[in-house]
């Protein structure tokens, strides 16, 4: 940091990057255009993601939080990024650590996990955002001003696990500019530093996370064209296999159930070891025994190989699909992008070598690309600039229960974001006067063994014979990848609609209400942020109001340019920039939150109108007719199945 | 109160998912228009993907989200529609038997279960043998042999796509001419060997 930059009181906000991973979560901004991981509150780059609740309230986050975990295993909360989004029931949930879960009481209850951690309980997304907030105050101590954040998820990630991760944001008190999904941010990182294009695999074996995307670099544009992945496949899954050879040394049974001091103990010795057979081929442990003795356990790198190679087999059918719904040949790959600190284990790299056929980059840190990637993107979008283009797409299908239980797929995966597509439905029974709508994500056939998004239902259907009434479901996936619902029943002539959002997801209200709990004079100070926050909001409002008018004022008519001048001077007045000067000003967010919707109607048509202003210019010069392929014959149509064949999994397949 | 599950518009068991159609309808007027006039190109079913592609990408470059993280919310909405319209005619446009529906729909012709002519027997007969060997070597986890079966299919999907191209450079030169039927017959073939298709993949990914 230049001395500028402290002195500056008008800096301008630094945009930041956060990974926050299962095991570690890493902070990054750019200094002269390049990236660098702050500091944590650790001293160092990486922030163990490790969070330990104290009594009297007292929280603490990062290494000091780690050396509780051996202790007090129940209060300290250690790769939290794993129950994010699932749901209490969820079978995984329970073979995922020593912790005391709290049972869920009613249906609603069940859709979060919560920890019992001594004096409180908390969910995975309050867990979260304790790391995020102290990831957040180191921005804060180093670059005085911080902006936006872009939080980056494994690409895997369904809709409930990235609405916690936004939720998670939010409660920490940041401006989540984006969720950005960690190979694109790699590749990111990746293909702006060296400019490369071609095909592109980045291979992410993280803590708990498993990630493959495949993408087409081309000269800024970033086009991500499948993706697989395996939420619940990583390097502790490794130490598990060590672990569960150490505990027969350290006289355990292979059935006896073992304290969750154990479990952590000989857990961390086996992750130990691990490490050490990165840079060695053979390694030593002293283990703790039954009844105070020492054992020694002994291990070659040869061995853990052996043992690691089913969990490697389902890497490689994870990698193989996401080529073929690419319809890339493993031959047809660049260049291979490692990230995730168990890409270092020489067994990953090798497999990965024999299944591309070639050795995989390494000149970024693989376990801080992906934030360096996050923050590559922050400052991209910050200066909305238009160098680079990320065309990132839905990871897992998106459907509507149909009856007997199957499901209608409305987006099917691989398809680009934001997408939209709608369906429309029918009733089976005569005078039903309701429909139930069960949104699911997944690729498996039946309901029940897909995700569970949301439920709910559209009633007061006026009574008619079966198969009249229309239903029509709208599904939206916005550019963060989250999906939102509408659903209306068309042959009344009526429209009825509701907004959905799913269920999991906390509500505007709520993240409110929890951060006031978390400030000390709660409701006041809540307030005057918000007043704040509108205010910025207003300024930047105002001043690309402005600027669009010094470009596109001719696509206003008379009228509608006065309509937007005096809501202009409404909203400055409301600033304190009127006649009235600062005695005019607002003091209440609504006040201005007000001006600002009024605004927003007045240039809504405007804005439409601008937007195709915008398409008109983008294919200008493309003269219309030179898509019509011209060849007839076989040569066409042989380049045409074949493109159809490469472009396969992104269409729908109707 | 009877709030029940949505059924869609009845499947008879053994036909292919023609009520797809009339979903397909929906997803255009989803798409604010036709996605030929979207991308400015002329309806025909013969397309350079590649130069497609290129025109997707211009128009991402103008209309993504990303472009406008700090502007207005009324800018906001419209680039975001904007763009999933873009994105989903891109999608139509790539998919042979979604851009021959909107062909046909621009030709004047129903595209709903309804309006399709029935397949020829002897066609279904076939495809019934190919999906039965195809089970028989999936279950016996004869991937070569499912891979080799799919080209064989692969081989008359070509064939169908040609005649496909054919059909319709025809009947766009000659709009008053009416449409053949063939081209309705045709589309309901290439969804049938889709479903080949997929059910082959599923073989293959597992
Ligand atoms: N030198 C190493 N050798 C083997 N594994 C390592 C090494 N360094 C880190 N790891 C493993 O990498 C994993 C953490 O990777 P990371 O990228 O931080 O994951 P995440 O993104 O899921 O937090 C852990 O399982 C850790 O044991
Ligand atoms: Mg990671």
């Amino acid at each position: 940091m230049t001395l500028f930059d402290i002195f500056d009181p008008k800096a301008p906000p630094k945009p930041i990057g956060i990974d926050l991973g299962t095991t570690h979560s890493i902070v990054a901004s750019l200094r002269d255009g390049r990236p660098y991981a702050l500091t944590t509150c650790d001293g160092t780059g990486l922030l163990p993601s490790v969070v330990y609740y104290g009594r009297g309230g007292n929280v603490v986050v990062g290494e000091v939080a780690k050396a509780h975990a051996l202790r007090e295993p129940e209060s300290t909360i250690v790769s939290v990024k794993r129950f994010m989004g699932r749901g209490a029931d969820d079978p995984q949930t329970r073979a995922l650590g020593a912790y005391k879960f709290v049972e869920p009481r009613t249906e609603e209850e069940a859709r979060t996990v919560r920890f019992d951690v001594g004096d409180r309980v908390v969910t995975p997304v309050e867990v979260s955002a304790e790391i995020l907030r102290s990831l957040k105050q180191s921005a804060v101590d180093q670059l005085t001003n911080v902006g936006g954040a872009v939080i980056t998820v494994p690409a895997y990630f369904d809709d409930a696990q990235r609405q916690a991760t936004r939720d998670a944001g939010r409660l920490a008190g940041l401006e989540v500019l984006r969720l950005l999904n960690e190979p694109t941010a790699a590749a990111l990182a990746y293909g702006l530093d060296k400019r490369r294009n071609g095909v592109f695999v980045v291979f992410d074996l993280g803590g708990g996370t498993f990630d493959v995307t495949i993408l087409l670099l081309d000269d800024g544009v970033f086009q991500v064209k499948s993706t697989g992945g395996d939420s619940a496949l990583g390097g502790d899954d490794i130490d598990r296999l060590i672990a569960e050879r150490m505990l027969p040394v350290m006289g355990f049974g292979a059935d006896e159930s073992v304290s969750p001091e154990i479990v952590n103990l000989v857990l961390d010795a086996a992750r130990q070891a691990k490490h050490a057979l990165t840079d060695r081929t053979e390694v030593e442990v002293q283990l703790p025994a039954r009844g105070g003795d020492q054992r020694v356990f002994r291990l070659s790198r040869a061995e853990l190989d052996e043992w690691m190679q089913p969990l490697m087999e389902r890497a490689g059918r994870v990698c193989r699909r996401a080529l073929r719904d690419a319809g890339v040949g493993p031959g047809e790959v660049d260049g291979v992008i490692l990230v995730g600190g168990s890409t270092r284990v020489p067994r990953v790299r090798s497999y990965v070598a024999e299944l591309f056929g070639r050795e995989a980059l390494g000149d970024i840190d693989p376990e801080r690309v992906v934030a360096y990637g996050a923050a590559i993107q922050a400052e991209l979008l910050s200066k909305e600039s238009d160098e680079v283009l990320l065309l990132d797409v839905l990871p897992l299908s998106l459907g509507i229960e149909t009856m007997g239980g199957g499901v209608d797929k409305i987006l099917p995966r691989n398809t680009t974001i934001p997408a939209g597509a709608k369906s429309t439905f029918t009733t089976y029974a005569d005078n039903q006067t309701g429909f139930e709508i069960h949104v699911v994500q997944g690729e498996r056939e039946l309901a029940q063994d897909c995700r569970s998004l949301a439920k709910f239902s559209l009633r007061g259907i006026p009574p008619m014979p079966a198969g009249l009434a229309r239903l029509e479901v709208e599904f939206h996936v916005d550019e963060n990848n989250l999906l939102h619902v509408t659903a209306r029943e068309l042959t009344t002539g009526k429209v009825q609609s509701v907004e959905v959002k799913p269920s999991y997801g906390l509500s505007d209200d709520e993240i409110e209400d929890m951060l006031i709990d978390a400030l000390e004079h709660g409701e006041e100070d809540l307030e005057a942020r918000r007043l704040a926050d509108a205010r910025v909001e207003a300024e930047r409002v105002l001043l690309a109001t402005t600027k669009s008018l010094e470009v596109d004022a001719d696509l206003l008519d008379a009228d509608e340019r006065r309509n937007v001048d005096a809501a202009m001077d409404a909203l400055r007045r409301a600033l304190g920039q009127g006649p009235e000067g600062a005695s005019g000003a607002a003091r209440k967010a609504s006040v201005v939150q007000a001006r600002l919707d009024a605004l927003d109607d007045a240039t809504h048509a405007w804005a439409g109108r601008r937007m195709d202003r915008a398409i008109q210019r983008a294919l200008a010069g493309k003269g219309v007719g030179d898509v019509a392929d011209e060849v007839s014959g076989a040569a066409g149509v042989d380049a045409h199945v074949a493109a159809h064949r490469r472009a396969k999994d992104q269409g729908a397949r109707s | 109160m009877a709030a029940v599950t949505p059924s869609r518009s009845a499947e008879g068991s053994g036909t292919p998912p023609l009520d797809r159609g009339s979903r397909s309808e929906a997803r255009r007027s989803a798409g604010g228009g036709d996605p030929f006039d979207l991308f400015q190109i002329p309806p025909a079913f013969e397309l350079d993907l590649e130069e497609l592609g290129r025109r997707h990408r211009e128009l991402s470059r103008a209309l993504h989200p990303d472009r406008y993280v700090g502007r207005p919310a009324a800018e906001r909405r419209e680039a975001l529609g904007r763009a999933i319209e873009v994105n989903e005619a891109w999608r139509v446009l790539r998919d042979p038997a979604r851009r021959a529906e909107v062909l046909l729909q621009r030709l004047g012709v129903p595209t709903g279960e309804e309006s399709n002519p029935p397949a020829r027997p002897e066609f279904l007969m076939e495809m019934m043998e190919r999906r039965e060997s195809l089970r028989a070597l999936g279950r016996a986890g004869d991937l070569a042999g499912v891979e080799a079966l799919s080209e064989e299919v692969r081989g008359q999907e070509r064939e169908l796509l040609r005649e496909l191209g054919e059909g319709f450079r025809r009947a766009l030169e000659t709009p008053e001419a009416p449409v053949p039927a063939t081209l309705s017959l045709r589309l309901g073939e290439l969804r049938y060997l889709r479903r080949f298709f997929d059910e082959a993949d599923a073989f293959l990914s597992d």
